[in-house]
């Protein structure tokens, strides 16, 4: 059993709501994203997705996963009212691709996957060089995923958000 | 798995206050204060500090000190000893039919649960100094700069052992960047309070 926390409830709000809206606007946009410095990135949701609804004892889970499908059970899920829990994400840059999945509740990361890595060495380089180029790549992909969460959590706060919901509603019932 | 590994899986905090720059020179010594030691030779249930994040048998920072660029890397290292429940009933049946030998011998007819219970502890203990404790170790990354630290696990126990070990070690406090607090930090407090009032959406 988990301890609660200050904004426990607030943490699942905000992270399904995130993540429902991020697969759609992923198909919506058919995956073209901008950074704030104008560099073009795509992001798709694939692969495996977890939905839920309901509360307490009736909560529902559904999870589906497959290489190539629409993941349609998941969607049908959602058009029920239940909420992404869990998704897979991939963010791709040029040749450069991250893969990770994210969870609502807690935004903690599985399986983030980065760019390689070059691990031959020469002599004379710097010991850390590679960790220090790992890192930059985990963090450039974190900055994709913390940029849409931004643009998220400024539309969910403006007048437009009823908008974006009723467009989430169109795509749904497709 | 660590942040080298082709796959990671890890969670992020951040700093909830400034960093005293009379701190950073000081790490190095705190690290080594609250470095893991050794359980192997003792019957210690488990033990738990920092380590070296390229080598997990090394507390004391000779393969590699933990700063490099702008993070600072190393790990917490968590020994457990666990003995199976099976073994443990075995030999407390064991142990008890013994005793209830021996107290039958002085005219006796039933062993007190006061000395049950001391000869379940003394099992225990007995069984523990036979149980190599089994080592795991997971990379914390801290982004000095950003303050920004990483953790490489999403288990929850382990996150609270890691959040109080790293207060007692820096007095620091952490924030987890779970999407509230997430939320807060990129919205700046002032904008976040409209965050208090949020309710679930309905897409349907």
């Amino acid at each position: 059993m988990e301890d609660a926390y200050l904004g426990q409830a607030k943490d699942i709000i905000l992270g399904q709501d995130f993540l429902t809206w991020l697969w759609y606007k992923s198909e919506a946009k058919a995956g073209l994203f901008t950074m704030p410095d104008g560099e073009a990135f795509s992001l798709f949701m694939e692969q495996r997705i977890s939905v839920q609804g309901g509360e307490g004892d009736s909560k529902e889970t559904t999870s589906v996963s497959g290489l190539m499908s629409e993941l349609r059970e998941a969607k049908l899920g959602l058009a029920m009212g239940k909420k992404v829990t869990k998704g897979q994400i991939r963010i791709e840059v040029d040749s450069d691709a991250w893969q990770m999945s994210l969870r609502a509740e807690d935004f903690s990361f599985n399986g983030f996957k980065t760019p390689k890595v070059d691990t031959k060495r020469d002599e004379g380089d710097d010991p850390d060089a590679i960790f220090l180029e790992k890192m930059y790549l985990i963090e450039r992909g974190l900055s994709f995923i913390d940029h849409l969460f931004f643009e998220f959590l400024k539309l969910r706060l403006s007048e437009g958000w009823a908008e974006e919901c009723e467009n989430v509603r169109v795509w749904l019932s497709k | 798995m660590g942040f080298l590994s082709a796959s990671s899986t890890f969670t992020r905090y951040r700093l909830i206050e400034e960093v005293p720059d009379s701190l950073w020179p000081q790490i190095p010594d705190r690290l080594k204060r609250n470095a893991f030691q050794d359980i192997d030779d003792t019957a210690d249930e488990r033990s738990f500090g920092w380590v070296s994040f390229e080598n997990m048998l090394d507390n004391e920072w000779l393969t590699a000190p933990p700063d490099k660029g702008q993070y600072l890397a190393f790990a917490l290292r968590l020994d457990t000893r666990r003995v199976s429940a099976a073994v443990v009933k075995k030999h407390v049946q064991i142990a008890q039919d013994i005793e209830l030998e021996r107290v039958r011998e002085q005219g006796k007819k039933f062993v007190s649960r006061e000395r049950r219970n001391e000869i379940k502890e003394q099992v225990m203990l007995r069984l523990r100094a036979r149980t190599l404790p089994v080592p795991a170790y997971f990379d914390v990354v801290w982004n000095i700069r950003d303050n920004v630290i990483y953790l490489a696990s999403s288990q929850s126990k382990l996150r609270s052992l890691f959040e109080d070990l790293f207060t007692l070690s820096f007095d620091l406090h952490l924030e987890p960047l779970t999407p509230y607090y997430k939320a807060v930090e990129l919205l700046g407090e002032e904008r976040a309070a409209a965050l208090d009032d949020i309710e679930g959406e309905r897409f349907v």
